[in-house]
């Protein structure tokens, strides 16, 4: 650092003017998410402090956020959404994982099919999907048919008709159409690292246990903190699931917060103000845990 | 190791076997929950054809779909670029702000959104459709983790051979990050291709309807004949089946390896 | 470098359209120029964002779709939303059709919209003050029309005057779109509940269809039991999760789940009791068999795993997608409550009306066009029925020939007039404004009692949801 001044003060300029550039790379993206998210969001919050039926809106205070915790749907709602968090998402990334650092195995055969049946089910419609889980886990569906003739059940069990095993019929439906979807992430992110890697961990004798965990996991890791908080965030806003393969019951068992929010928004009297205040809910659980989520695996070296 | 991927392979493409069934049967042997081939797809297709615009919803969804996916592509990418590559204090702040936006459920800001968007007669439009949803967060933020192994020297090497930043994103940083526009390409054009409440709100007219909204109409009524719906769901799946399909080398034998 | 400044300039100049636009919010542009100038702004906006590709074919798409948002300008064009091809699409067209016959200039522009988006379109629609951007006419559930005329009554436009004659519908059909002793809808089809029986099932087990017309919930159980010991189908399949059986036993003696002043009334309402209990020993005994969806009710249908079932009248078109089922069918009327003040043997489920909103610029012609054809036209519900088995609520129609021709699916009996004249028995139901936060709340106690609770403990907490729900 002890050069002469003129090539000292030169660089700071180049660096003034790439730190330039790089405000430059990322305005047209900003402008956007500042006029088509936050613009929005700000009248959504100014909303959220408002009441009244349908158009009719007056100032309420924090009335909205109060009447939330006495609301005993919306109590059930944040649990049962946060039970799916808990279970679905861990087994959901664990598995897309698996399958993606089996798919980048460069000696197996078939691979564009295997990966490509693995991603059908989200680029499977909503709308055939829930008929299918609904007829599979009917009284008289599939699933019932097979335990009956391996002798495990006696009659058929309705599954979608009790809380607890709605909520798992839910959770696999979930698991079943995600996981292809965050294995894209993966393979993607696999190829950056080298696979002479791998090579060499073969010949020093690691097992694939061990290169996973040793190898894989870590060099992945921004990648699984972007599958981690997307996932979080797309389970806490958890919609199509609630809505079409359950309805929300049996008595509400299955009903998560986006579908309750929807309710309120379009089927019931709308009431927007307090949709809107239940939607800040949901931002700020969603923040606080992307925000653990950085803090943990965002290290910067 | 083959068969827990034939296991998985198996249990992923049975509802498409299961549409595909379902699509050559009449509506009542669906219901029935037949599972073999029917005789009646090509009665489904003419009754597809004849009641429900196919086409031009078909026509509208890739227009929107691709349009999106380039828009989204370009912006996105040059963002996380920006961010990564001329990471400082800032810009790391500005990022976190950013990843907020998807924080807040859409029905929250759709009414708003959809104000904005009649005011600015962008209602029935495709620039209506592709707008909000071209910067995404989390596209982003895959750019900027992808940027992260986009080796330092050769950016230096390049500033020293005399190319500008922009240079340097457009013909080193595109194609070595090849396998994460692929990726990336795959799951816009898909989003895009789904995207159903944002349409079904401010697309007013017939003319502007798209594949997701169709198979929607089919499912409305009274009575829906599940051969012809489903044939419309798989005609509504095939396009991201496709995609992926084409794409999936590119992002899963990517050539990053080469360029080091 | 160049796609950065257009990116740039893009951003910039979609920013400052939406300023623009935001500020000049009460200025609706009805001038179409401006429209379509906006949208090309914004599109040569896009095309320099490397879009090139069919970039031309566009610019002139959404100029066109400038236009036609407002189409509803055109003096002789109606504007309608409603949303199935073979039902009432089809109807709307052929009323336009019957229209134009004695009006040449009339045109009619149906735009296929399903009723969760009609609902979702105009609540955006009216929440974000854009009245303009519904169509003339529209189609409204009858549920859910006291719920959306209270709540944006600056959507609607009062027909009480518009020269439709109210009184030849049926009372209990029109009641749902009177708000305030005023009319806001012409009825439309038919929700009237019929109940379906497989003869063959019912011989089997020794009963005629007859047995089961104007009886008794009590004896439709007793029976019930004994077609379920002999064939082993239960007589009844619902969907767990809805309540539309307690709702149609409710309205079918008179009750509503609302006071007249529009509270909830559940605690205490002996009839809503009787219906749950009721319901409840069909549910025990294994006459109704419970499913968790409408494509698995459906399914009990086709399959033949039931023996009958009770719904509104359009349940029929399910059944009859079943053809190698035809001729074992019989149609009667729903059985009542026993001990409840006002059971009748008729009820309502679903159904709708037209509505004509307040953006409706000609509301002449809109009235006109209702009148003569949905609220006055025998033939226009001749010509639809047979193709569409759209049933008419307007009574004129059941006397005609076409409603009084056999029906071979249903054993040869005249099914649609029979059906017209149940139209005319039904009690009406005091929907009220919360009506599906109500359903909700009691589909929720049911599946409780269902599963073992106490009725009135459930009635207690429902009613409290759905103050809960109630206190804006």
């Amino acid at each position: 650092m002890s050069q002469a001044s003129e090539p000292k003060k030169k660089k700071m300029s180049l660096s003034k003017r790439q730190n330039l550039t790089g405000w430059a790379f990322l305005t047209p993206a900003t402008l956007m998410i500042a006029v088509m998210s936050f613009w929005p969001m700000i009248q959504a919050f100014i909303l959220s402090f408002q009441k009244g039926k349908g158009n009719n809106l007056r100032f309420a205070g924090i009335d909205n956020y109060v009447r939330m915790f006495g609301d005993k749907v919306f109590m059930t709602s944040l649990w049962n959404t946060f039970f799916y968090l808990i279970i679905q998402v861990p087994i959901m990334l664990i598995l897309a994982l698996i399958l993606a650092q089996m798919l980048n195995n460069k000696s197996l055969r078939c691979k564009g099919l295997f990966r490509t049946a693995i991603f059908l089910p989200c680029a499977t419609s909503l709308v055939s999907y829930a008929i299918i889980f609904r007829s599979l886990f009917g009284v008289d569906g599939f699933i019932n048919s097979i335990l009956i003739k391996f002798g495990i059940l006696n009659t058929g069990y309705n599954f979608l008709g009790n809380a607890g095993s709605a909520k798992a019929v839910i959770i696999i439906a979930l698991i079943w159409r995600w996981t292809g979807y965050n294995m894209v992430f993966y393979l993607s992110g696999l190829q950056n690292i080298e696979y002479s890697v791998y090579e060499a961990a073969k010949i020093d004798g690691a097992n694939p246990l061990q290169t996973f965990f040793k190898i894989t996991v870590p060099l992945l890791k921004p990648t699984i903190l972007l599958t981690a908080i997307m996932s979080t965030n797309g389970t806490l806003q958890l919609f199509d699931e609630s809505l079409n393969l359950t309805k929300g019951g049996p008595s509400n068992a299955t009903i998560t917060m986006s579908h309750y929010i929807y309710n309120v928004s379009f089927k019931y009297v709308p009431n927007f103000g307090y949709a809107a205040a239940m939607s800040f809910l949901i931002f700020i659980l969603v923040a606080i845990l992307a925000f653990i989520q950085m803090k943990v695996g965002d290290k910067r070296d | 190791m083959y068969v827990v991927l034939i296991i998985v392979s198996l249990i992923s493409v049975f509802p498409l076997y299961w549409m595909l069934i379902a699509a050559t049967n009449k509506s009542v042997d669906v219901t029935r929950g037949k599972l073999l081939p029917g005789t009646a797809f090509m009665d489904n297709w003419k009754a597809l054809f004849a009641n429900s615009p196919v086409q031009e919803a078909m026509i509208n969804s890739f227009k929107y779909a691709i349009l999106l996916t380039i828009c989204a592509l370009v912006i996105c990418s040059l963002a996380g670029y920006g961010f990564e590559i001329y990471y400082d204090k800032g810009k790391d702040a500005v990022f976190s702000i950013l990843l907020m936006a998807m924080m807040v459920p859409f029905v929250a800001t759709m009414i708003p959104l959809f104000r904005m968007f009649s005011d600015a007669k962008l209602l029935d439009t495709t620039l209506g459709f592709i707008l909000p949803t071209i910067s995404t967060p989390m596209i982003i933020m895959m750019f900027r983790q992808s940027a992260r192994s986009f080796p330092h020297d050769i950016i230096e090497a390049a500033r020293i051979d005399g190319l500008n930043e922009f240079q340097i994103f457009f013909r080193m940083f595109i194609p070595t990050m090849r396998s994460t526009y692929a990726a990336a390409m795959t799951i816009t054009f898909m989003n895009a291709w789904n995207n159903y409440l944002w349409p079904k709100v401010i697309m007013l007219q017939d003319t502007s309807i798209t594949m997701p909204m169709l198979v929607a109409n089919l499912t409305e009524g009274y009575v829906t004949d599940y051969g012809v719906l489903m044939l419309a769901v798989l005609l509504c799946s095939l396009p991201t089946i496709i995609v992926f399909f084409v794409l999936q080398k590119s992002f899963a034998e990517g050539i990053t390896g080469a360029v080091k | 470098m160049k796609k950065k400044l257009l990116g740039v300039l893009l951003c910039v100049a979609m920013s400052a359209s939406m300023l623009a636009g935001c500020g000049g919010g009460n200025n609706k542009a009805d001038n179409k120029q401006e429209a379509g100038d906006d949208a090309n702004a914004g599109d040569d906006a896009n095309a320099g964002d490397d879009a090139n590709a069919g970039d031309d074919a566009n610019a002139g798409d959404d100029a066109n779709a400038g236009d036609d948002a407002n189409a509803g300008g055109d003096e002789n064009t109606l504007n309608v939303w409603c949303w199935d091809p073979k039902f009432n699409i089809y109807a709307m067209e052929e009323a336009g059709k019957m229209y134009q016959k004695d009006h040449p200039d009339f045109n009619l522009n149906v735009v296929e919209t399903p009723w969760d988006d009609i609902q979702k379109k105009l609540t955006t629609a009216a929440t974000g003050g854009a009245l303009d951007t519904l169509p003339d006419i529209m189609l409204v559930q009858d549920n859910a029309f006291q719920k959306n005329v209270i709540s944006f009554p600056e959507a609607f436009t009062d027909l009480t005057s518009s020269g439709v004659d109210f009184s030849q519908f049926g009372e209990a059909k029109t009641a749902y779109s009177v708000v305030d002793g005023k009319n806001y809808g012409v009825p439309f089809d038919n929700g009237a509940v019929v109940a379906c029986y497989r003869t063959d099932f019912l011989e089997e087990a020794g009963f005629k269809v007859e047995d089961f017309t104007d009886i008794t919930w009590d004896d439709y159980l007793e029976k019930g039991k004994v077609v379920l010991e002999k064939t082993g189908k239960p007589l009844l399949s619902c969907q767990s999760t809805e309540s539309d059986v307690i709702m149609m036993m409710l309205q079918s003696c008179g009750a509503s789940l609302f006071d007249e002043e529009g509270k909830p009334n559940m605690v205490g309402n002996e009839s809503l009791k009787k219906v749950m209990e009721t319901y409840q020993q069909l549910v025990e005994t294994g006459v109704c068999k419970l499913v968790n969806s409408w494509d698995e009710y459906v399914q009990t249908l086709t399959t033949e795993t039931v023996a009958g079932t009770v719904n509104g009248c359009w349940i029929m078109a399910s059944i009859q997608s079943a053809d190698d089922q035809s001729g074992k069918w019989a149609l009667t009327n729903m059985p009542k409550l026993v001990g409840v003040e006002g059971a009748t043997n008729y009820s309502n489920n679903g159904g709708s009306s037209w509505a004509v909103t307040s953006n409706c610029k000609n509301t002449e012609l809109a009235f006109d066009f209702l009148k003569t054809t949905f609220a006055g036209s025998i033939e226009l519900y001749e010509n639809i029925l047979p193709s569409s088995g759209a049933l008419a609520t307007y009574l004129p129609a059941g006397d005609s020939d076409v409603y009084g021709e056999p029906s071979e699916f249903y054993g040869g009996d005249a099914v649609f007039k029979k059906i017209t004249e149940y139209a005319g028995q039904i009690p009406s139901n005091n929907t009220g404004v919360y009506y599906y936060e109500a359903r909700d709340a009691i589909a929720t106690a049911i599946q409780n009692v269902v599963g073992g609770s106490d009725i009135d403990t459930e009635l207690e907490i429902a009613q409290s949801t759905v103050e809960g729900l109630m206190e804006q």
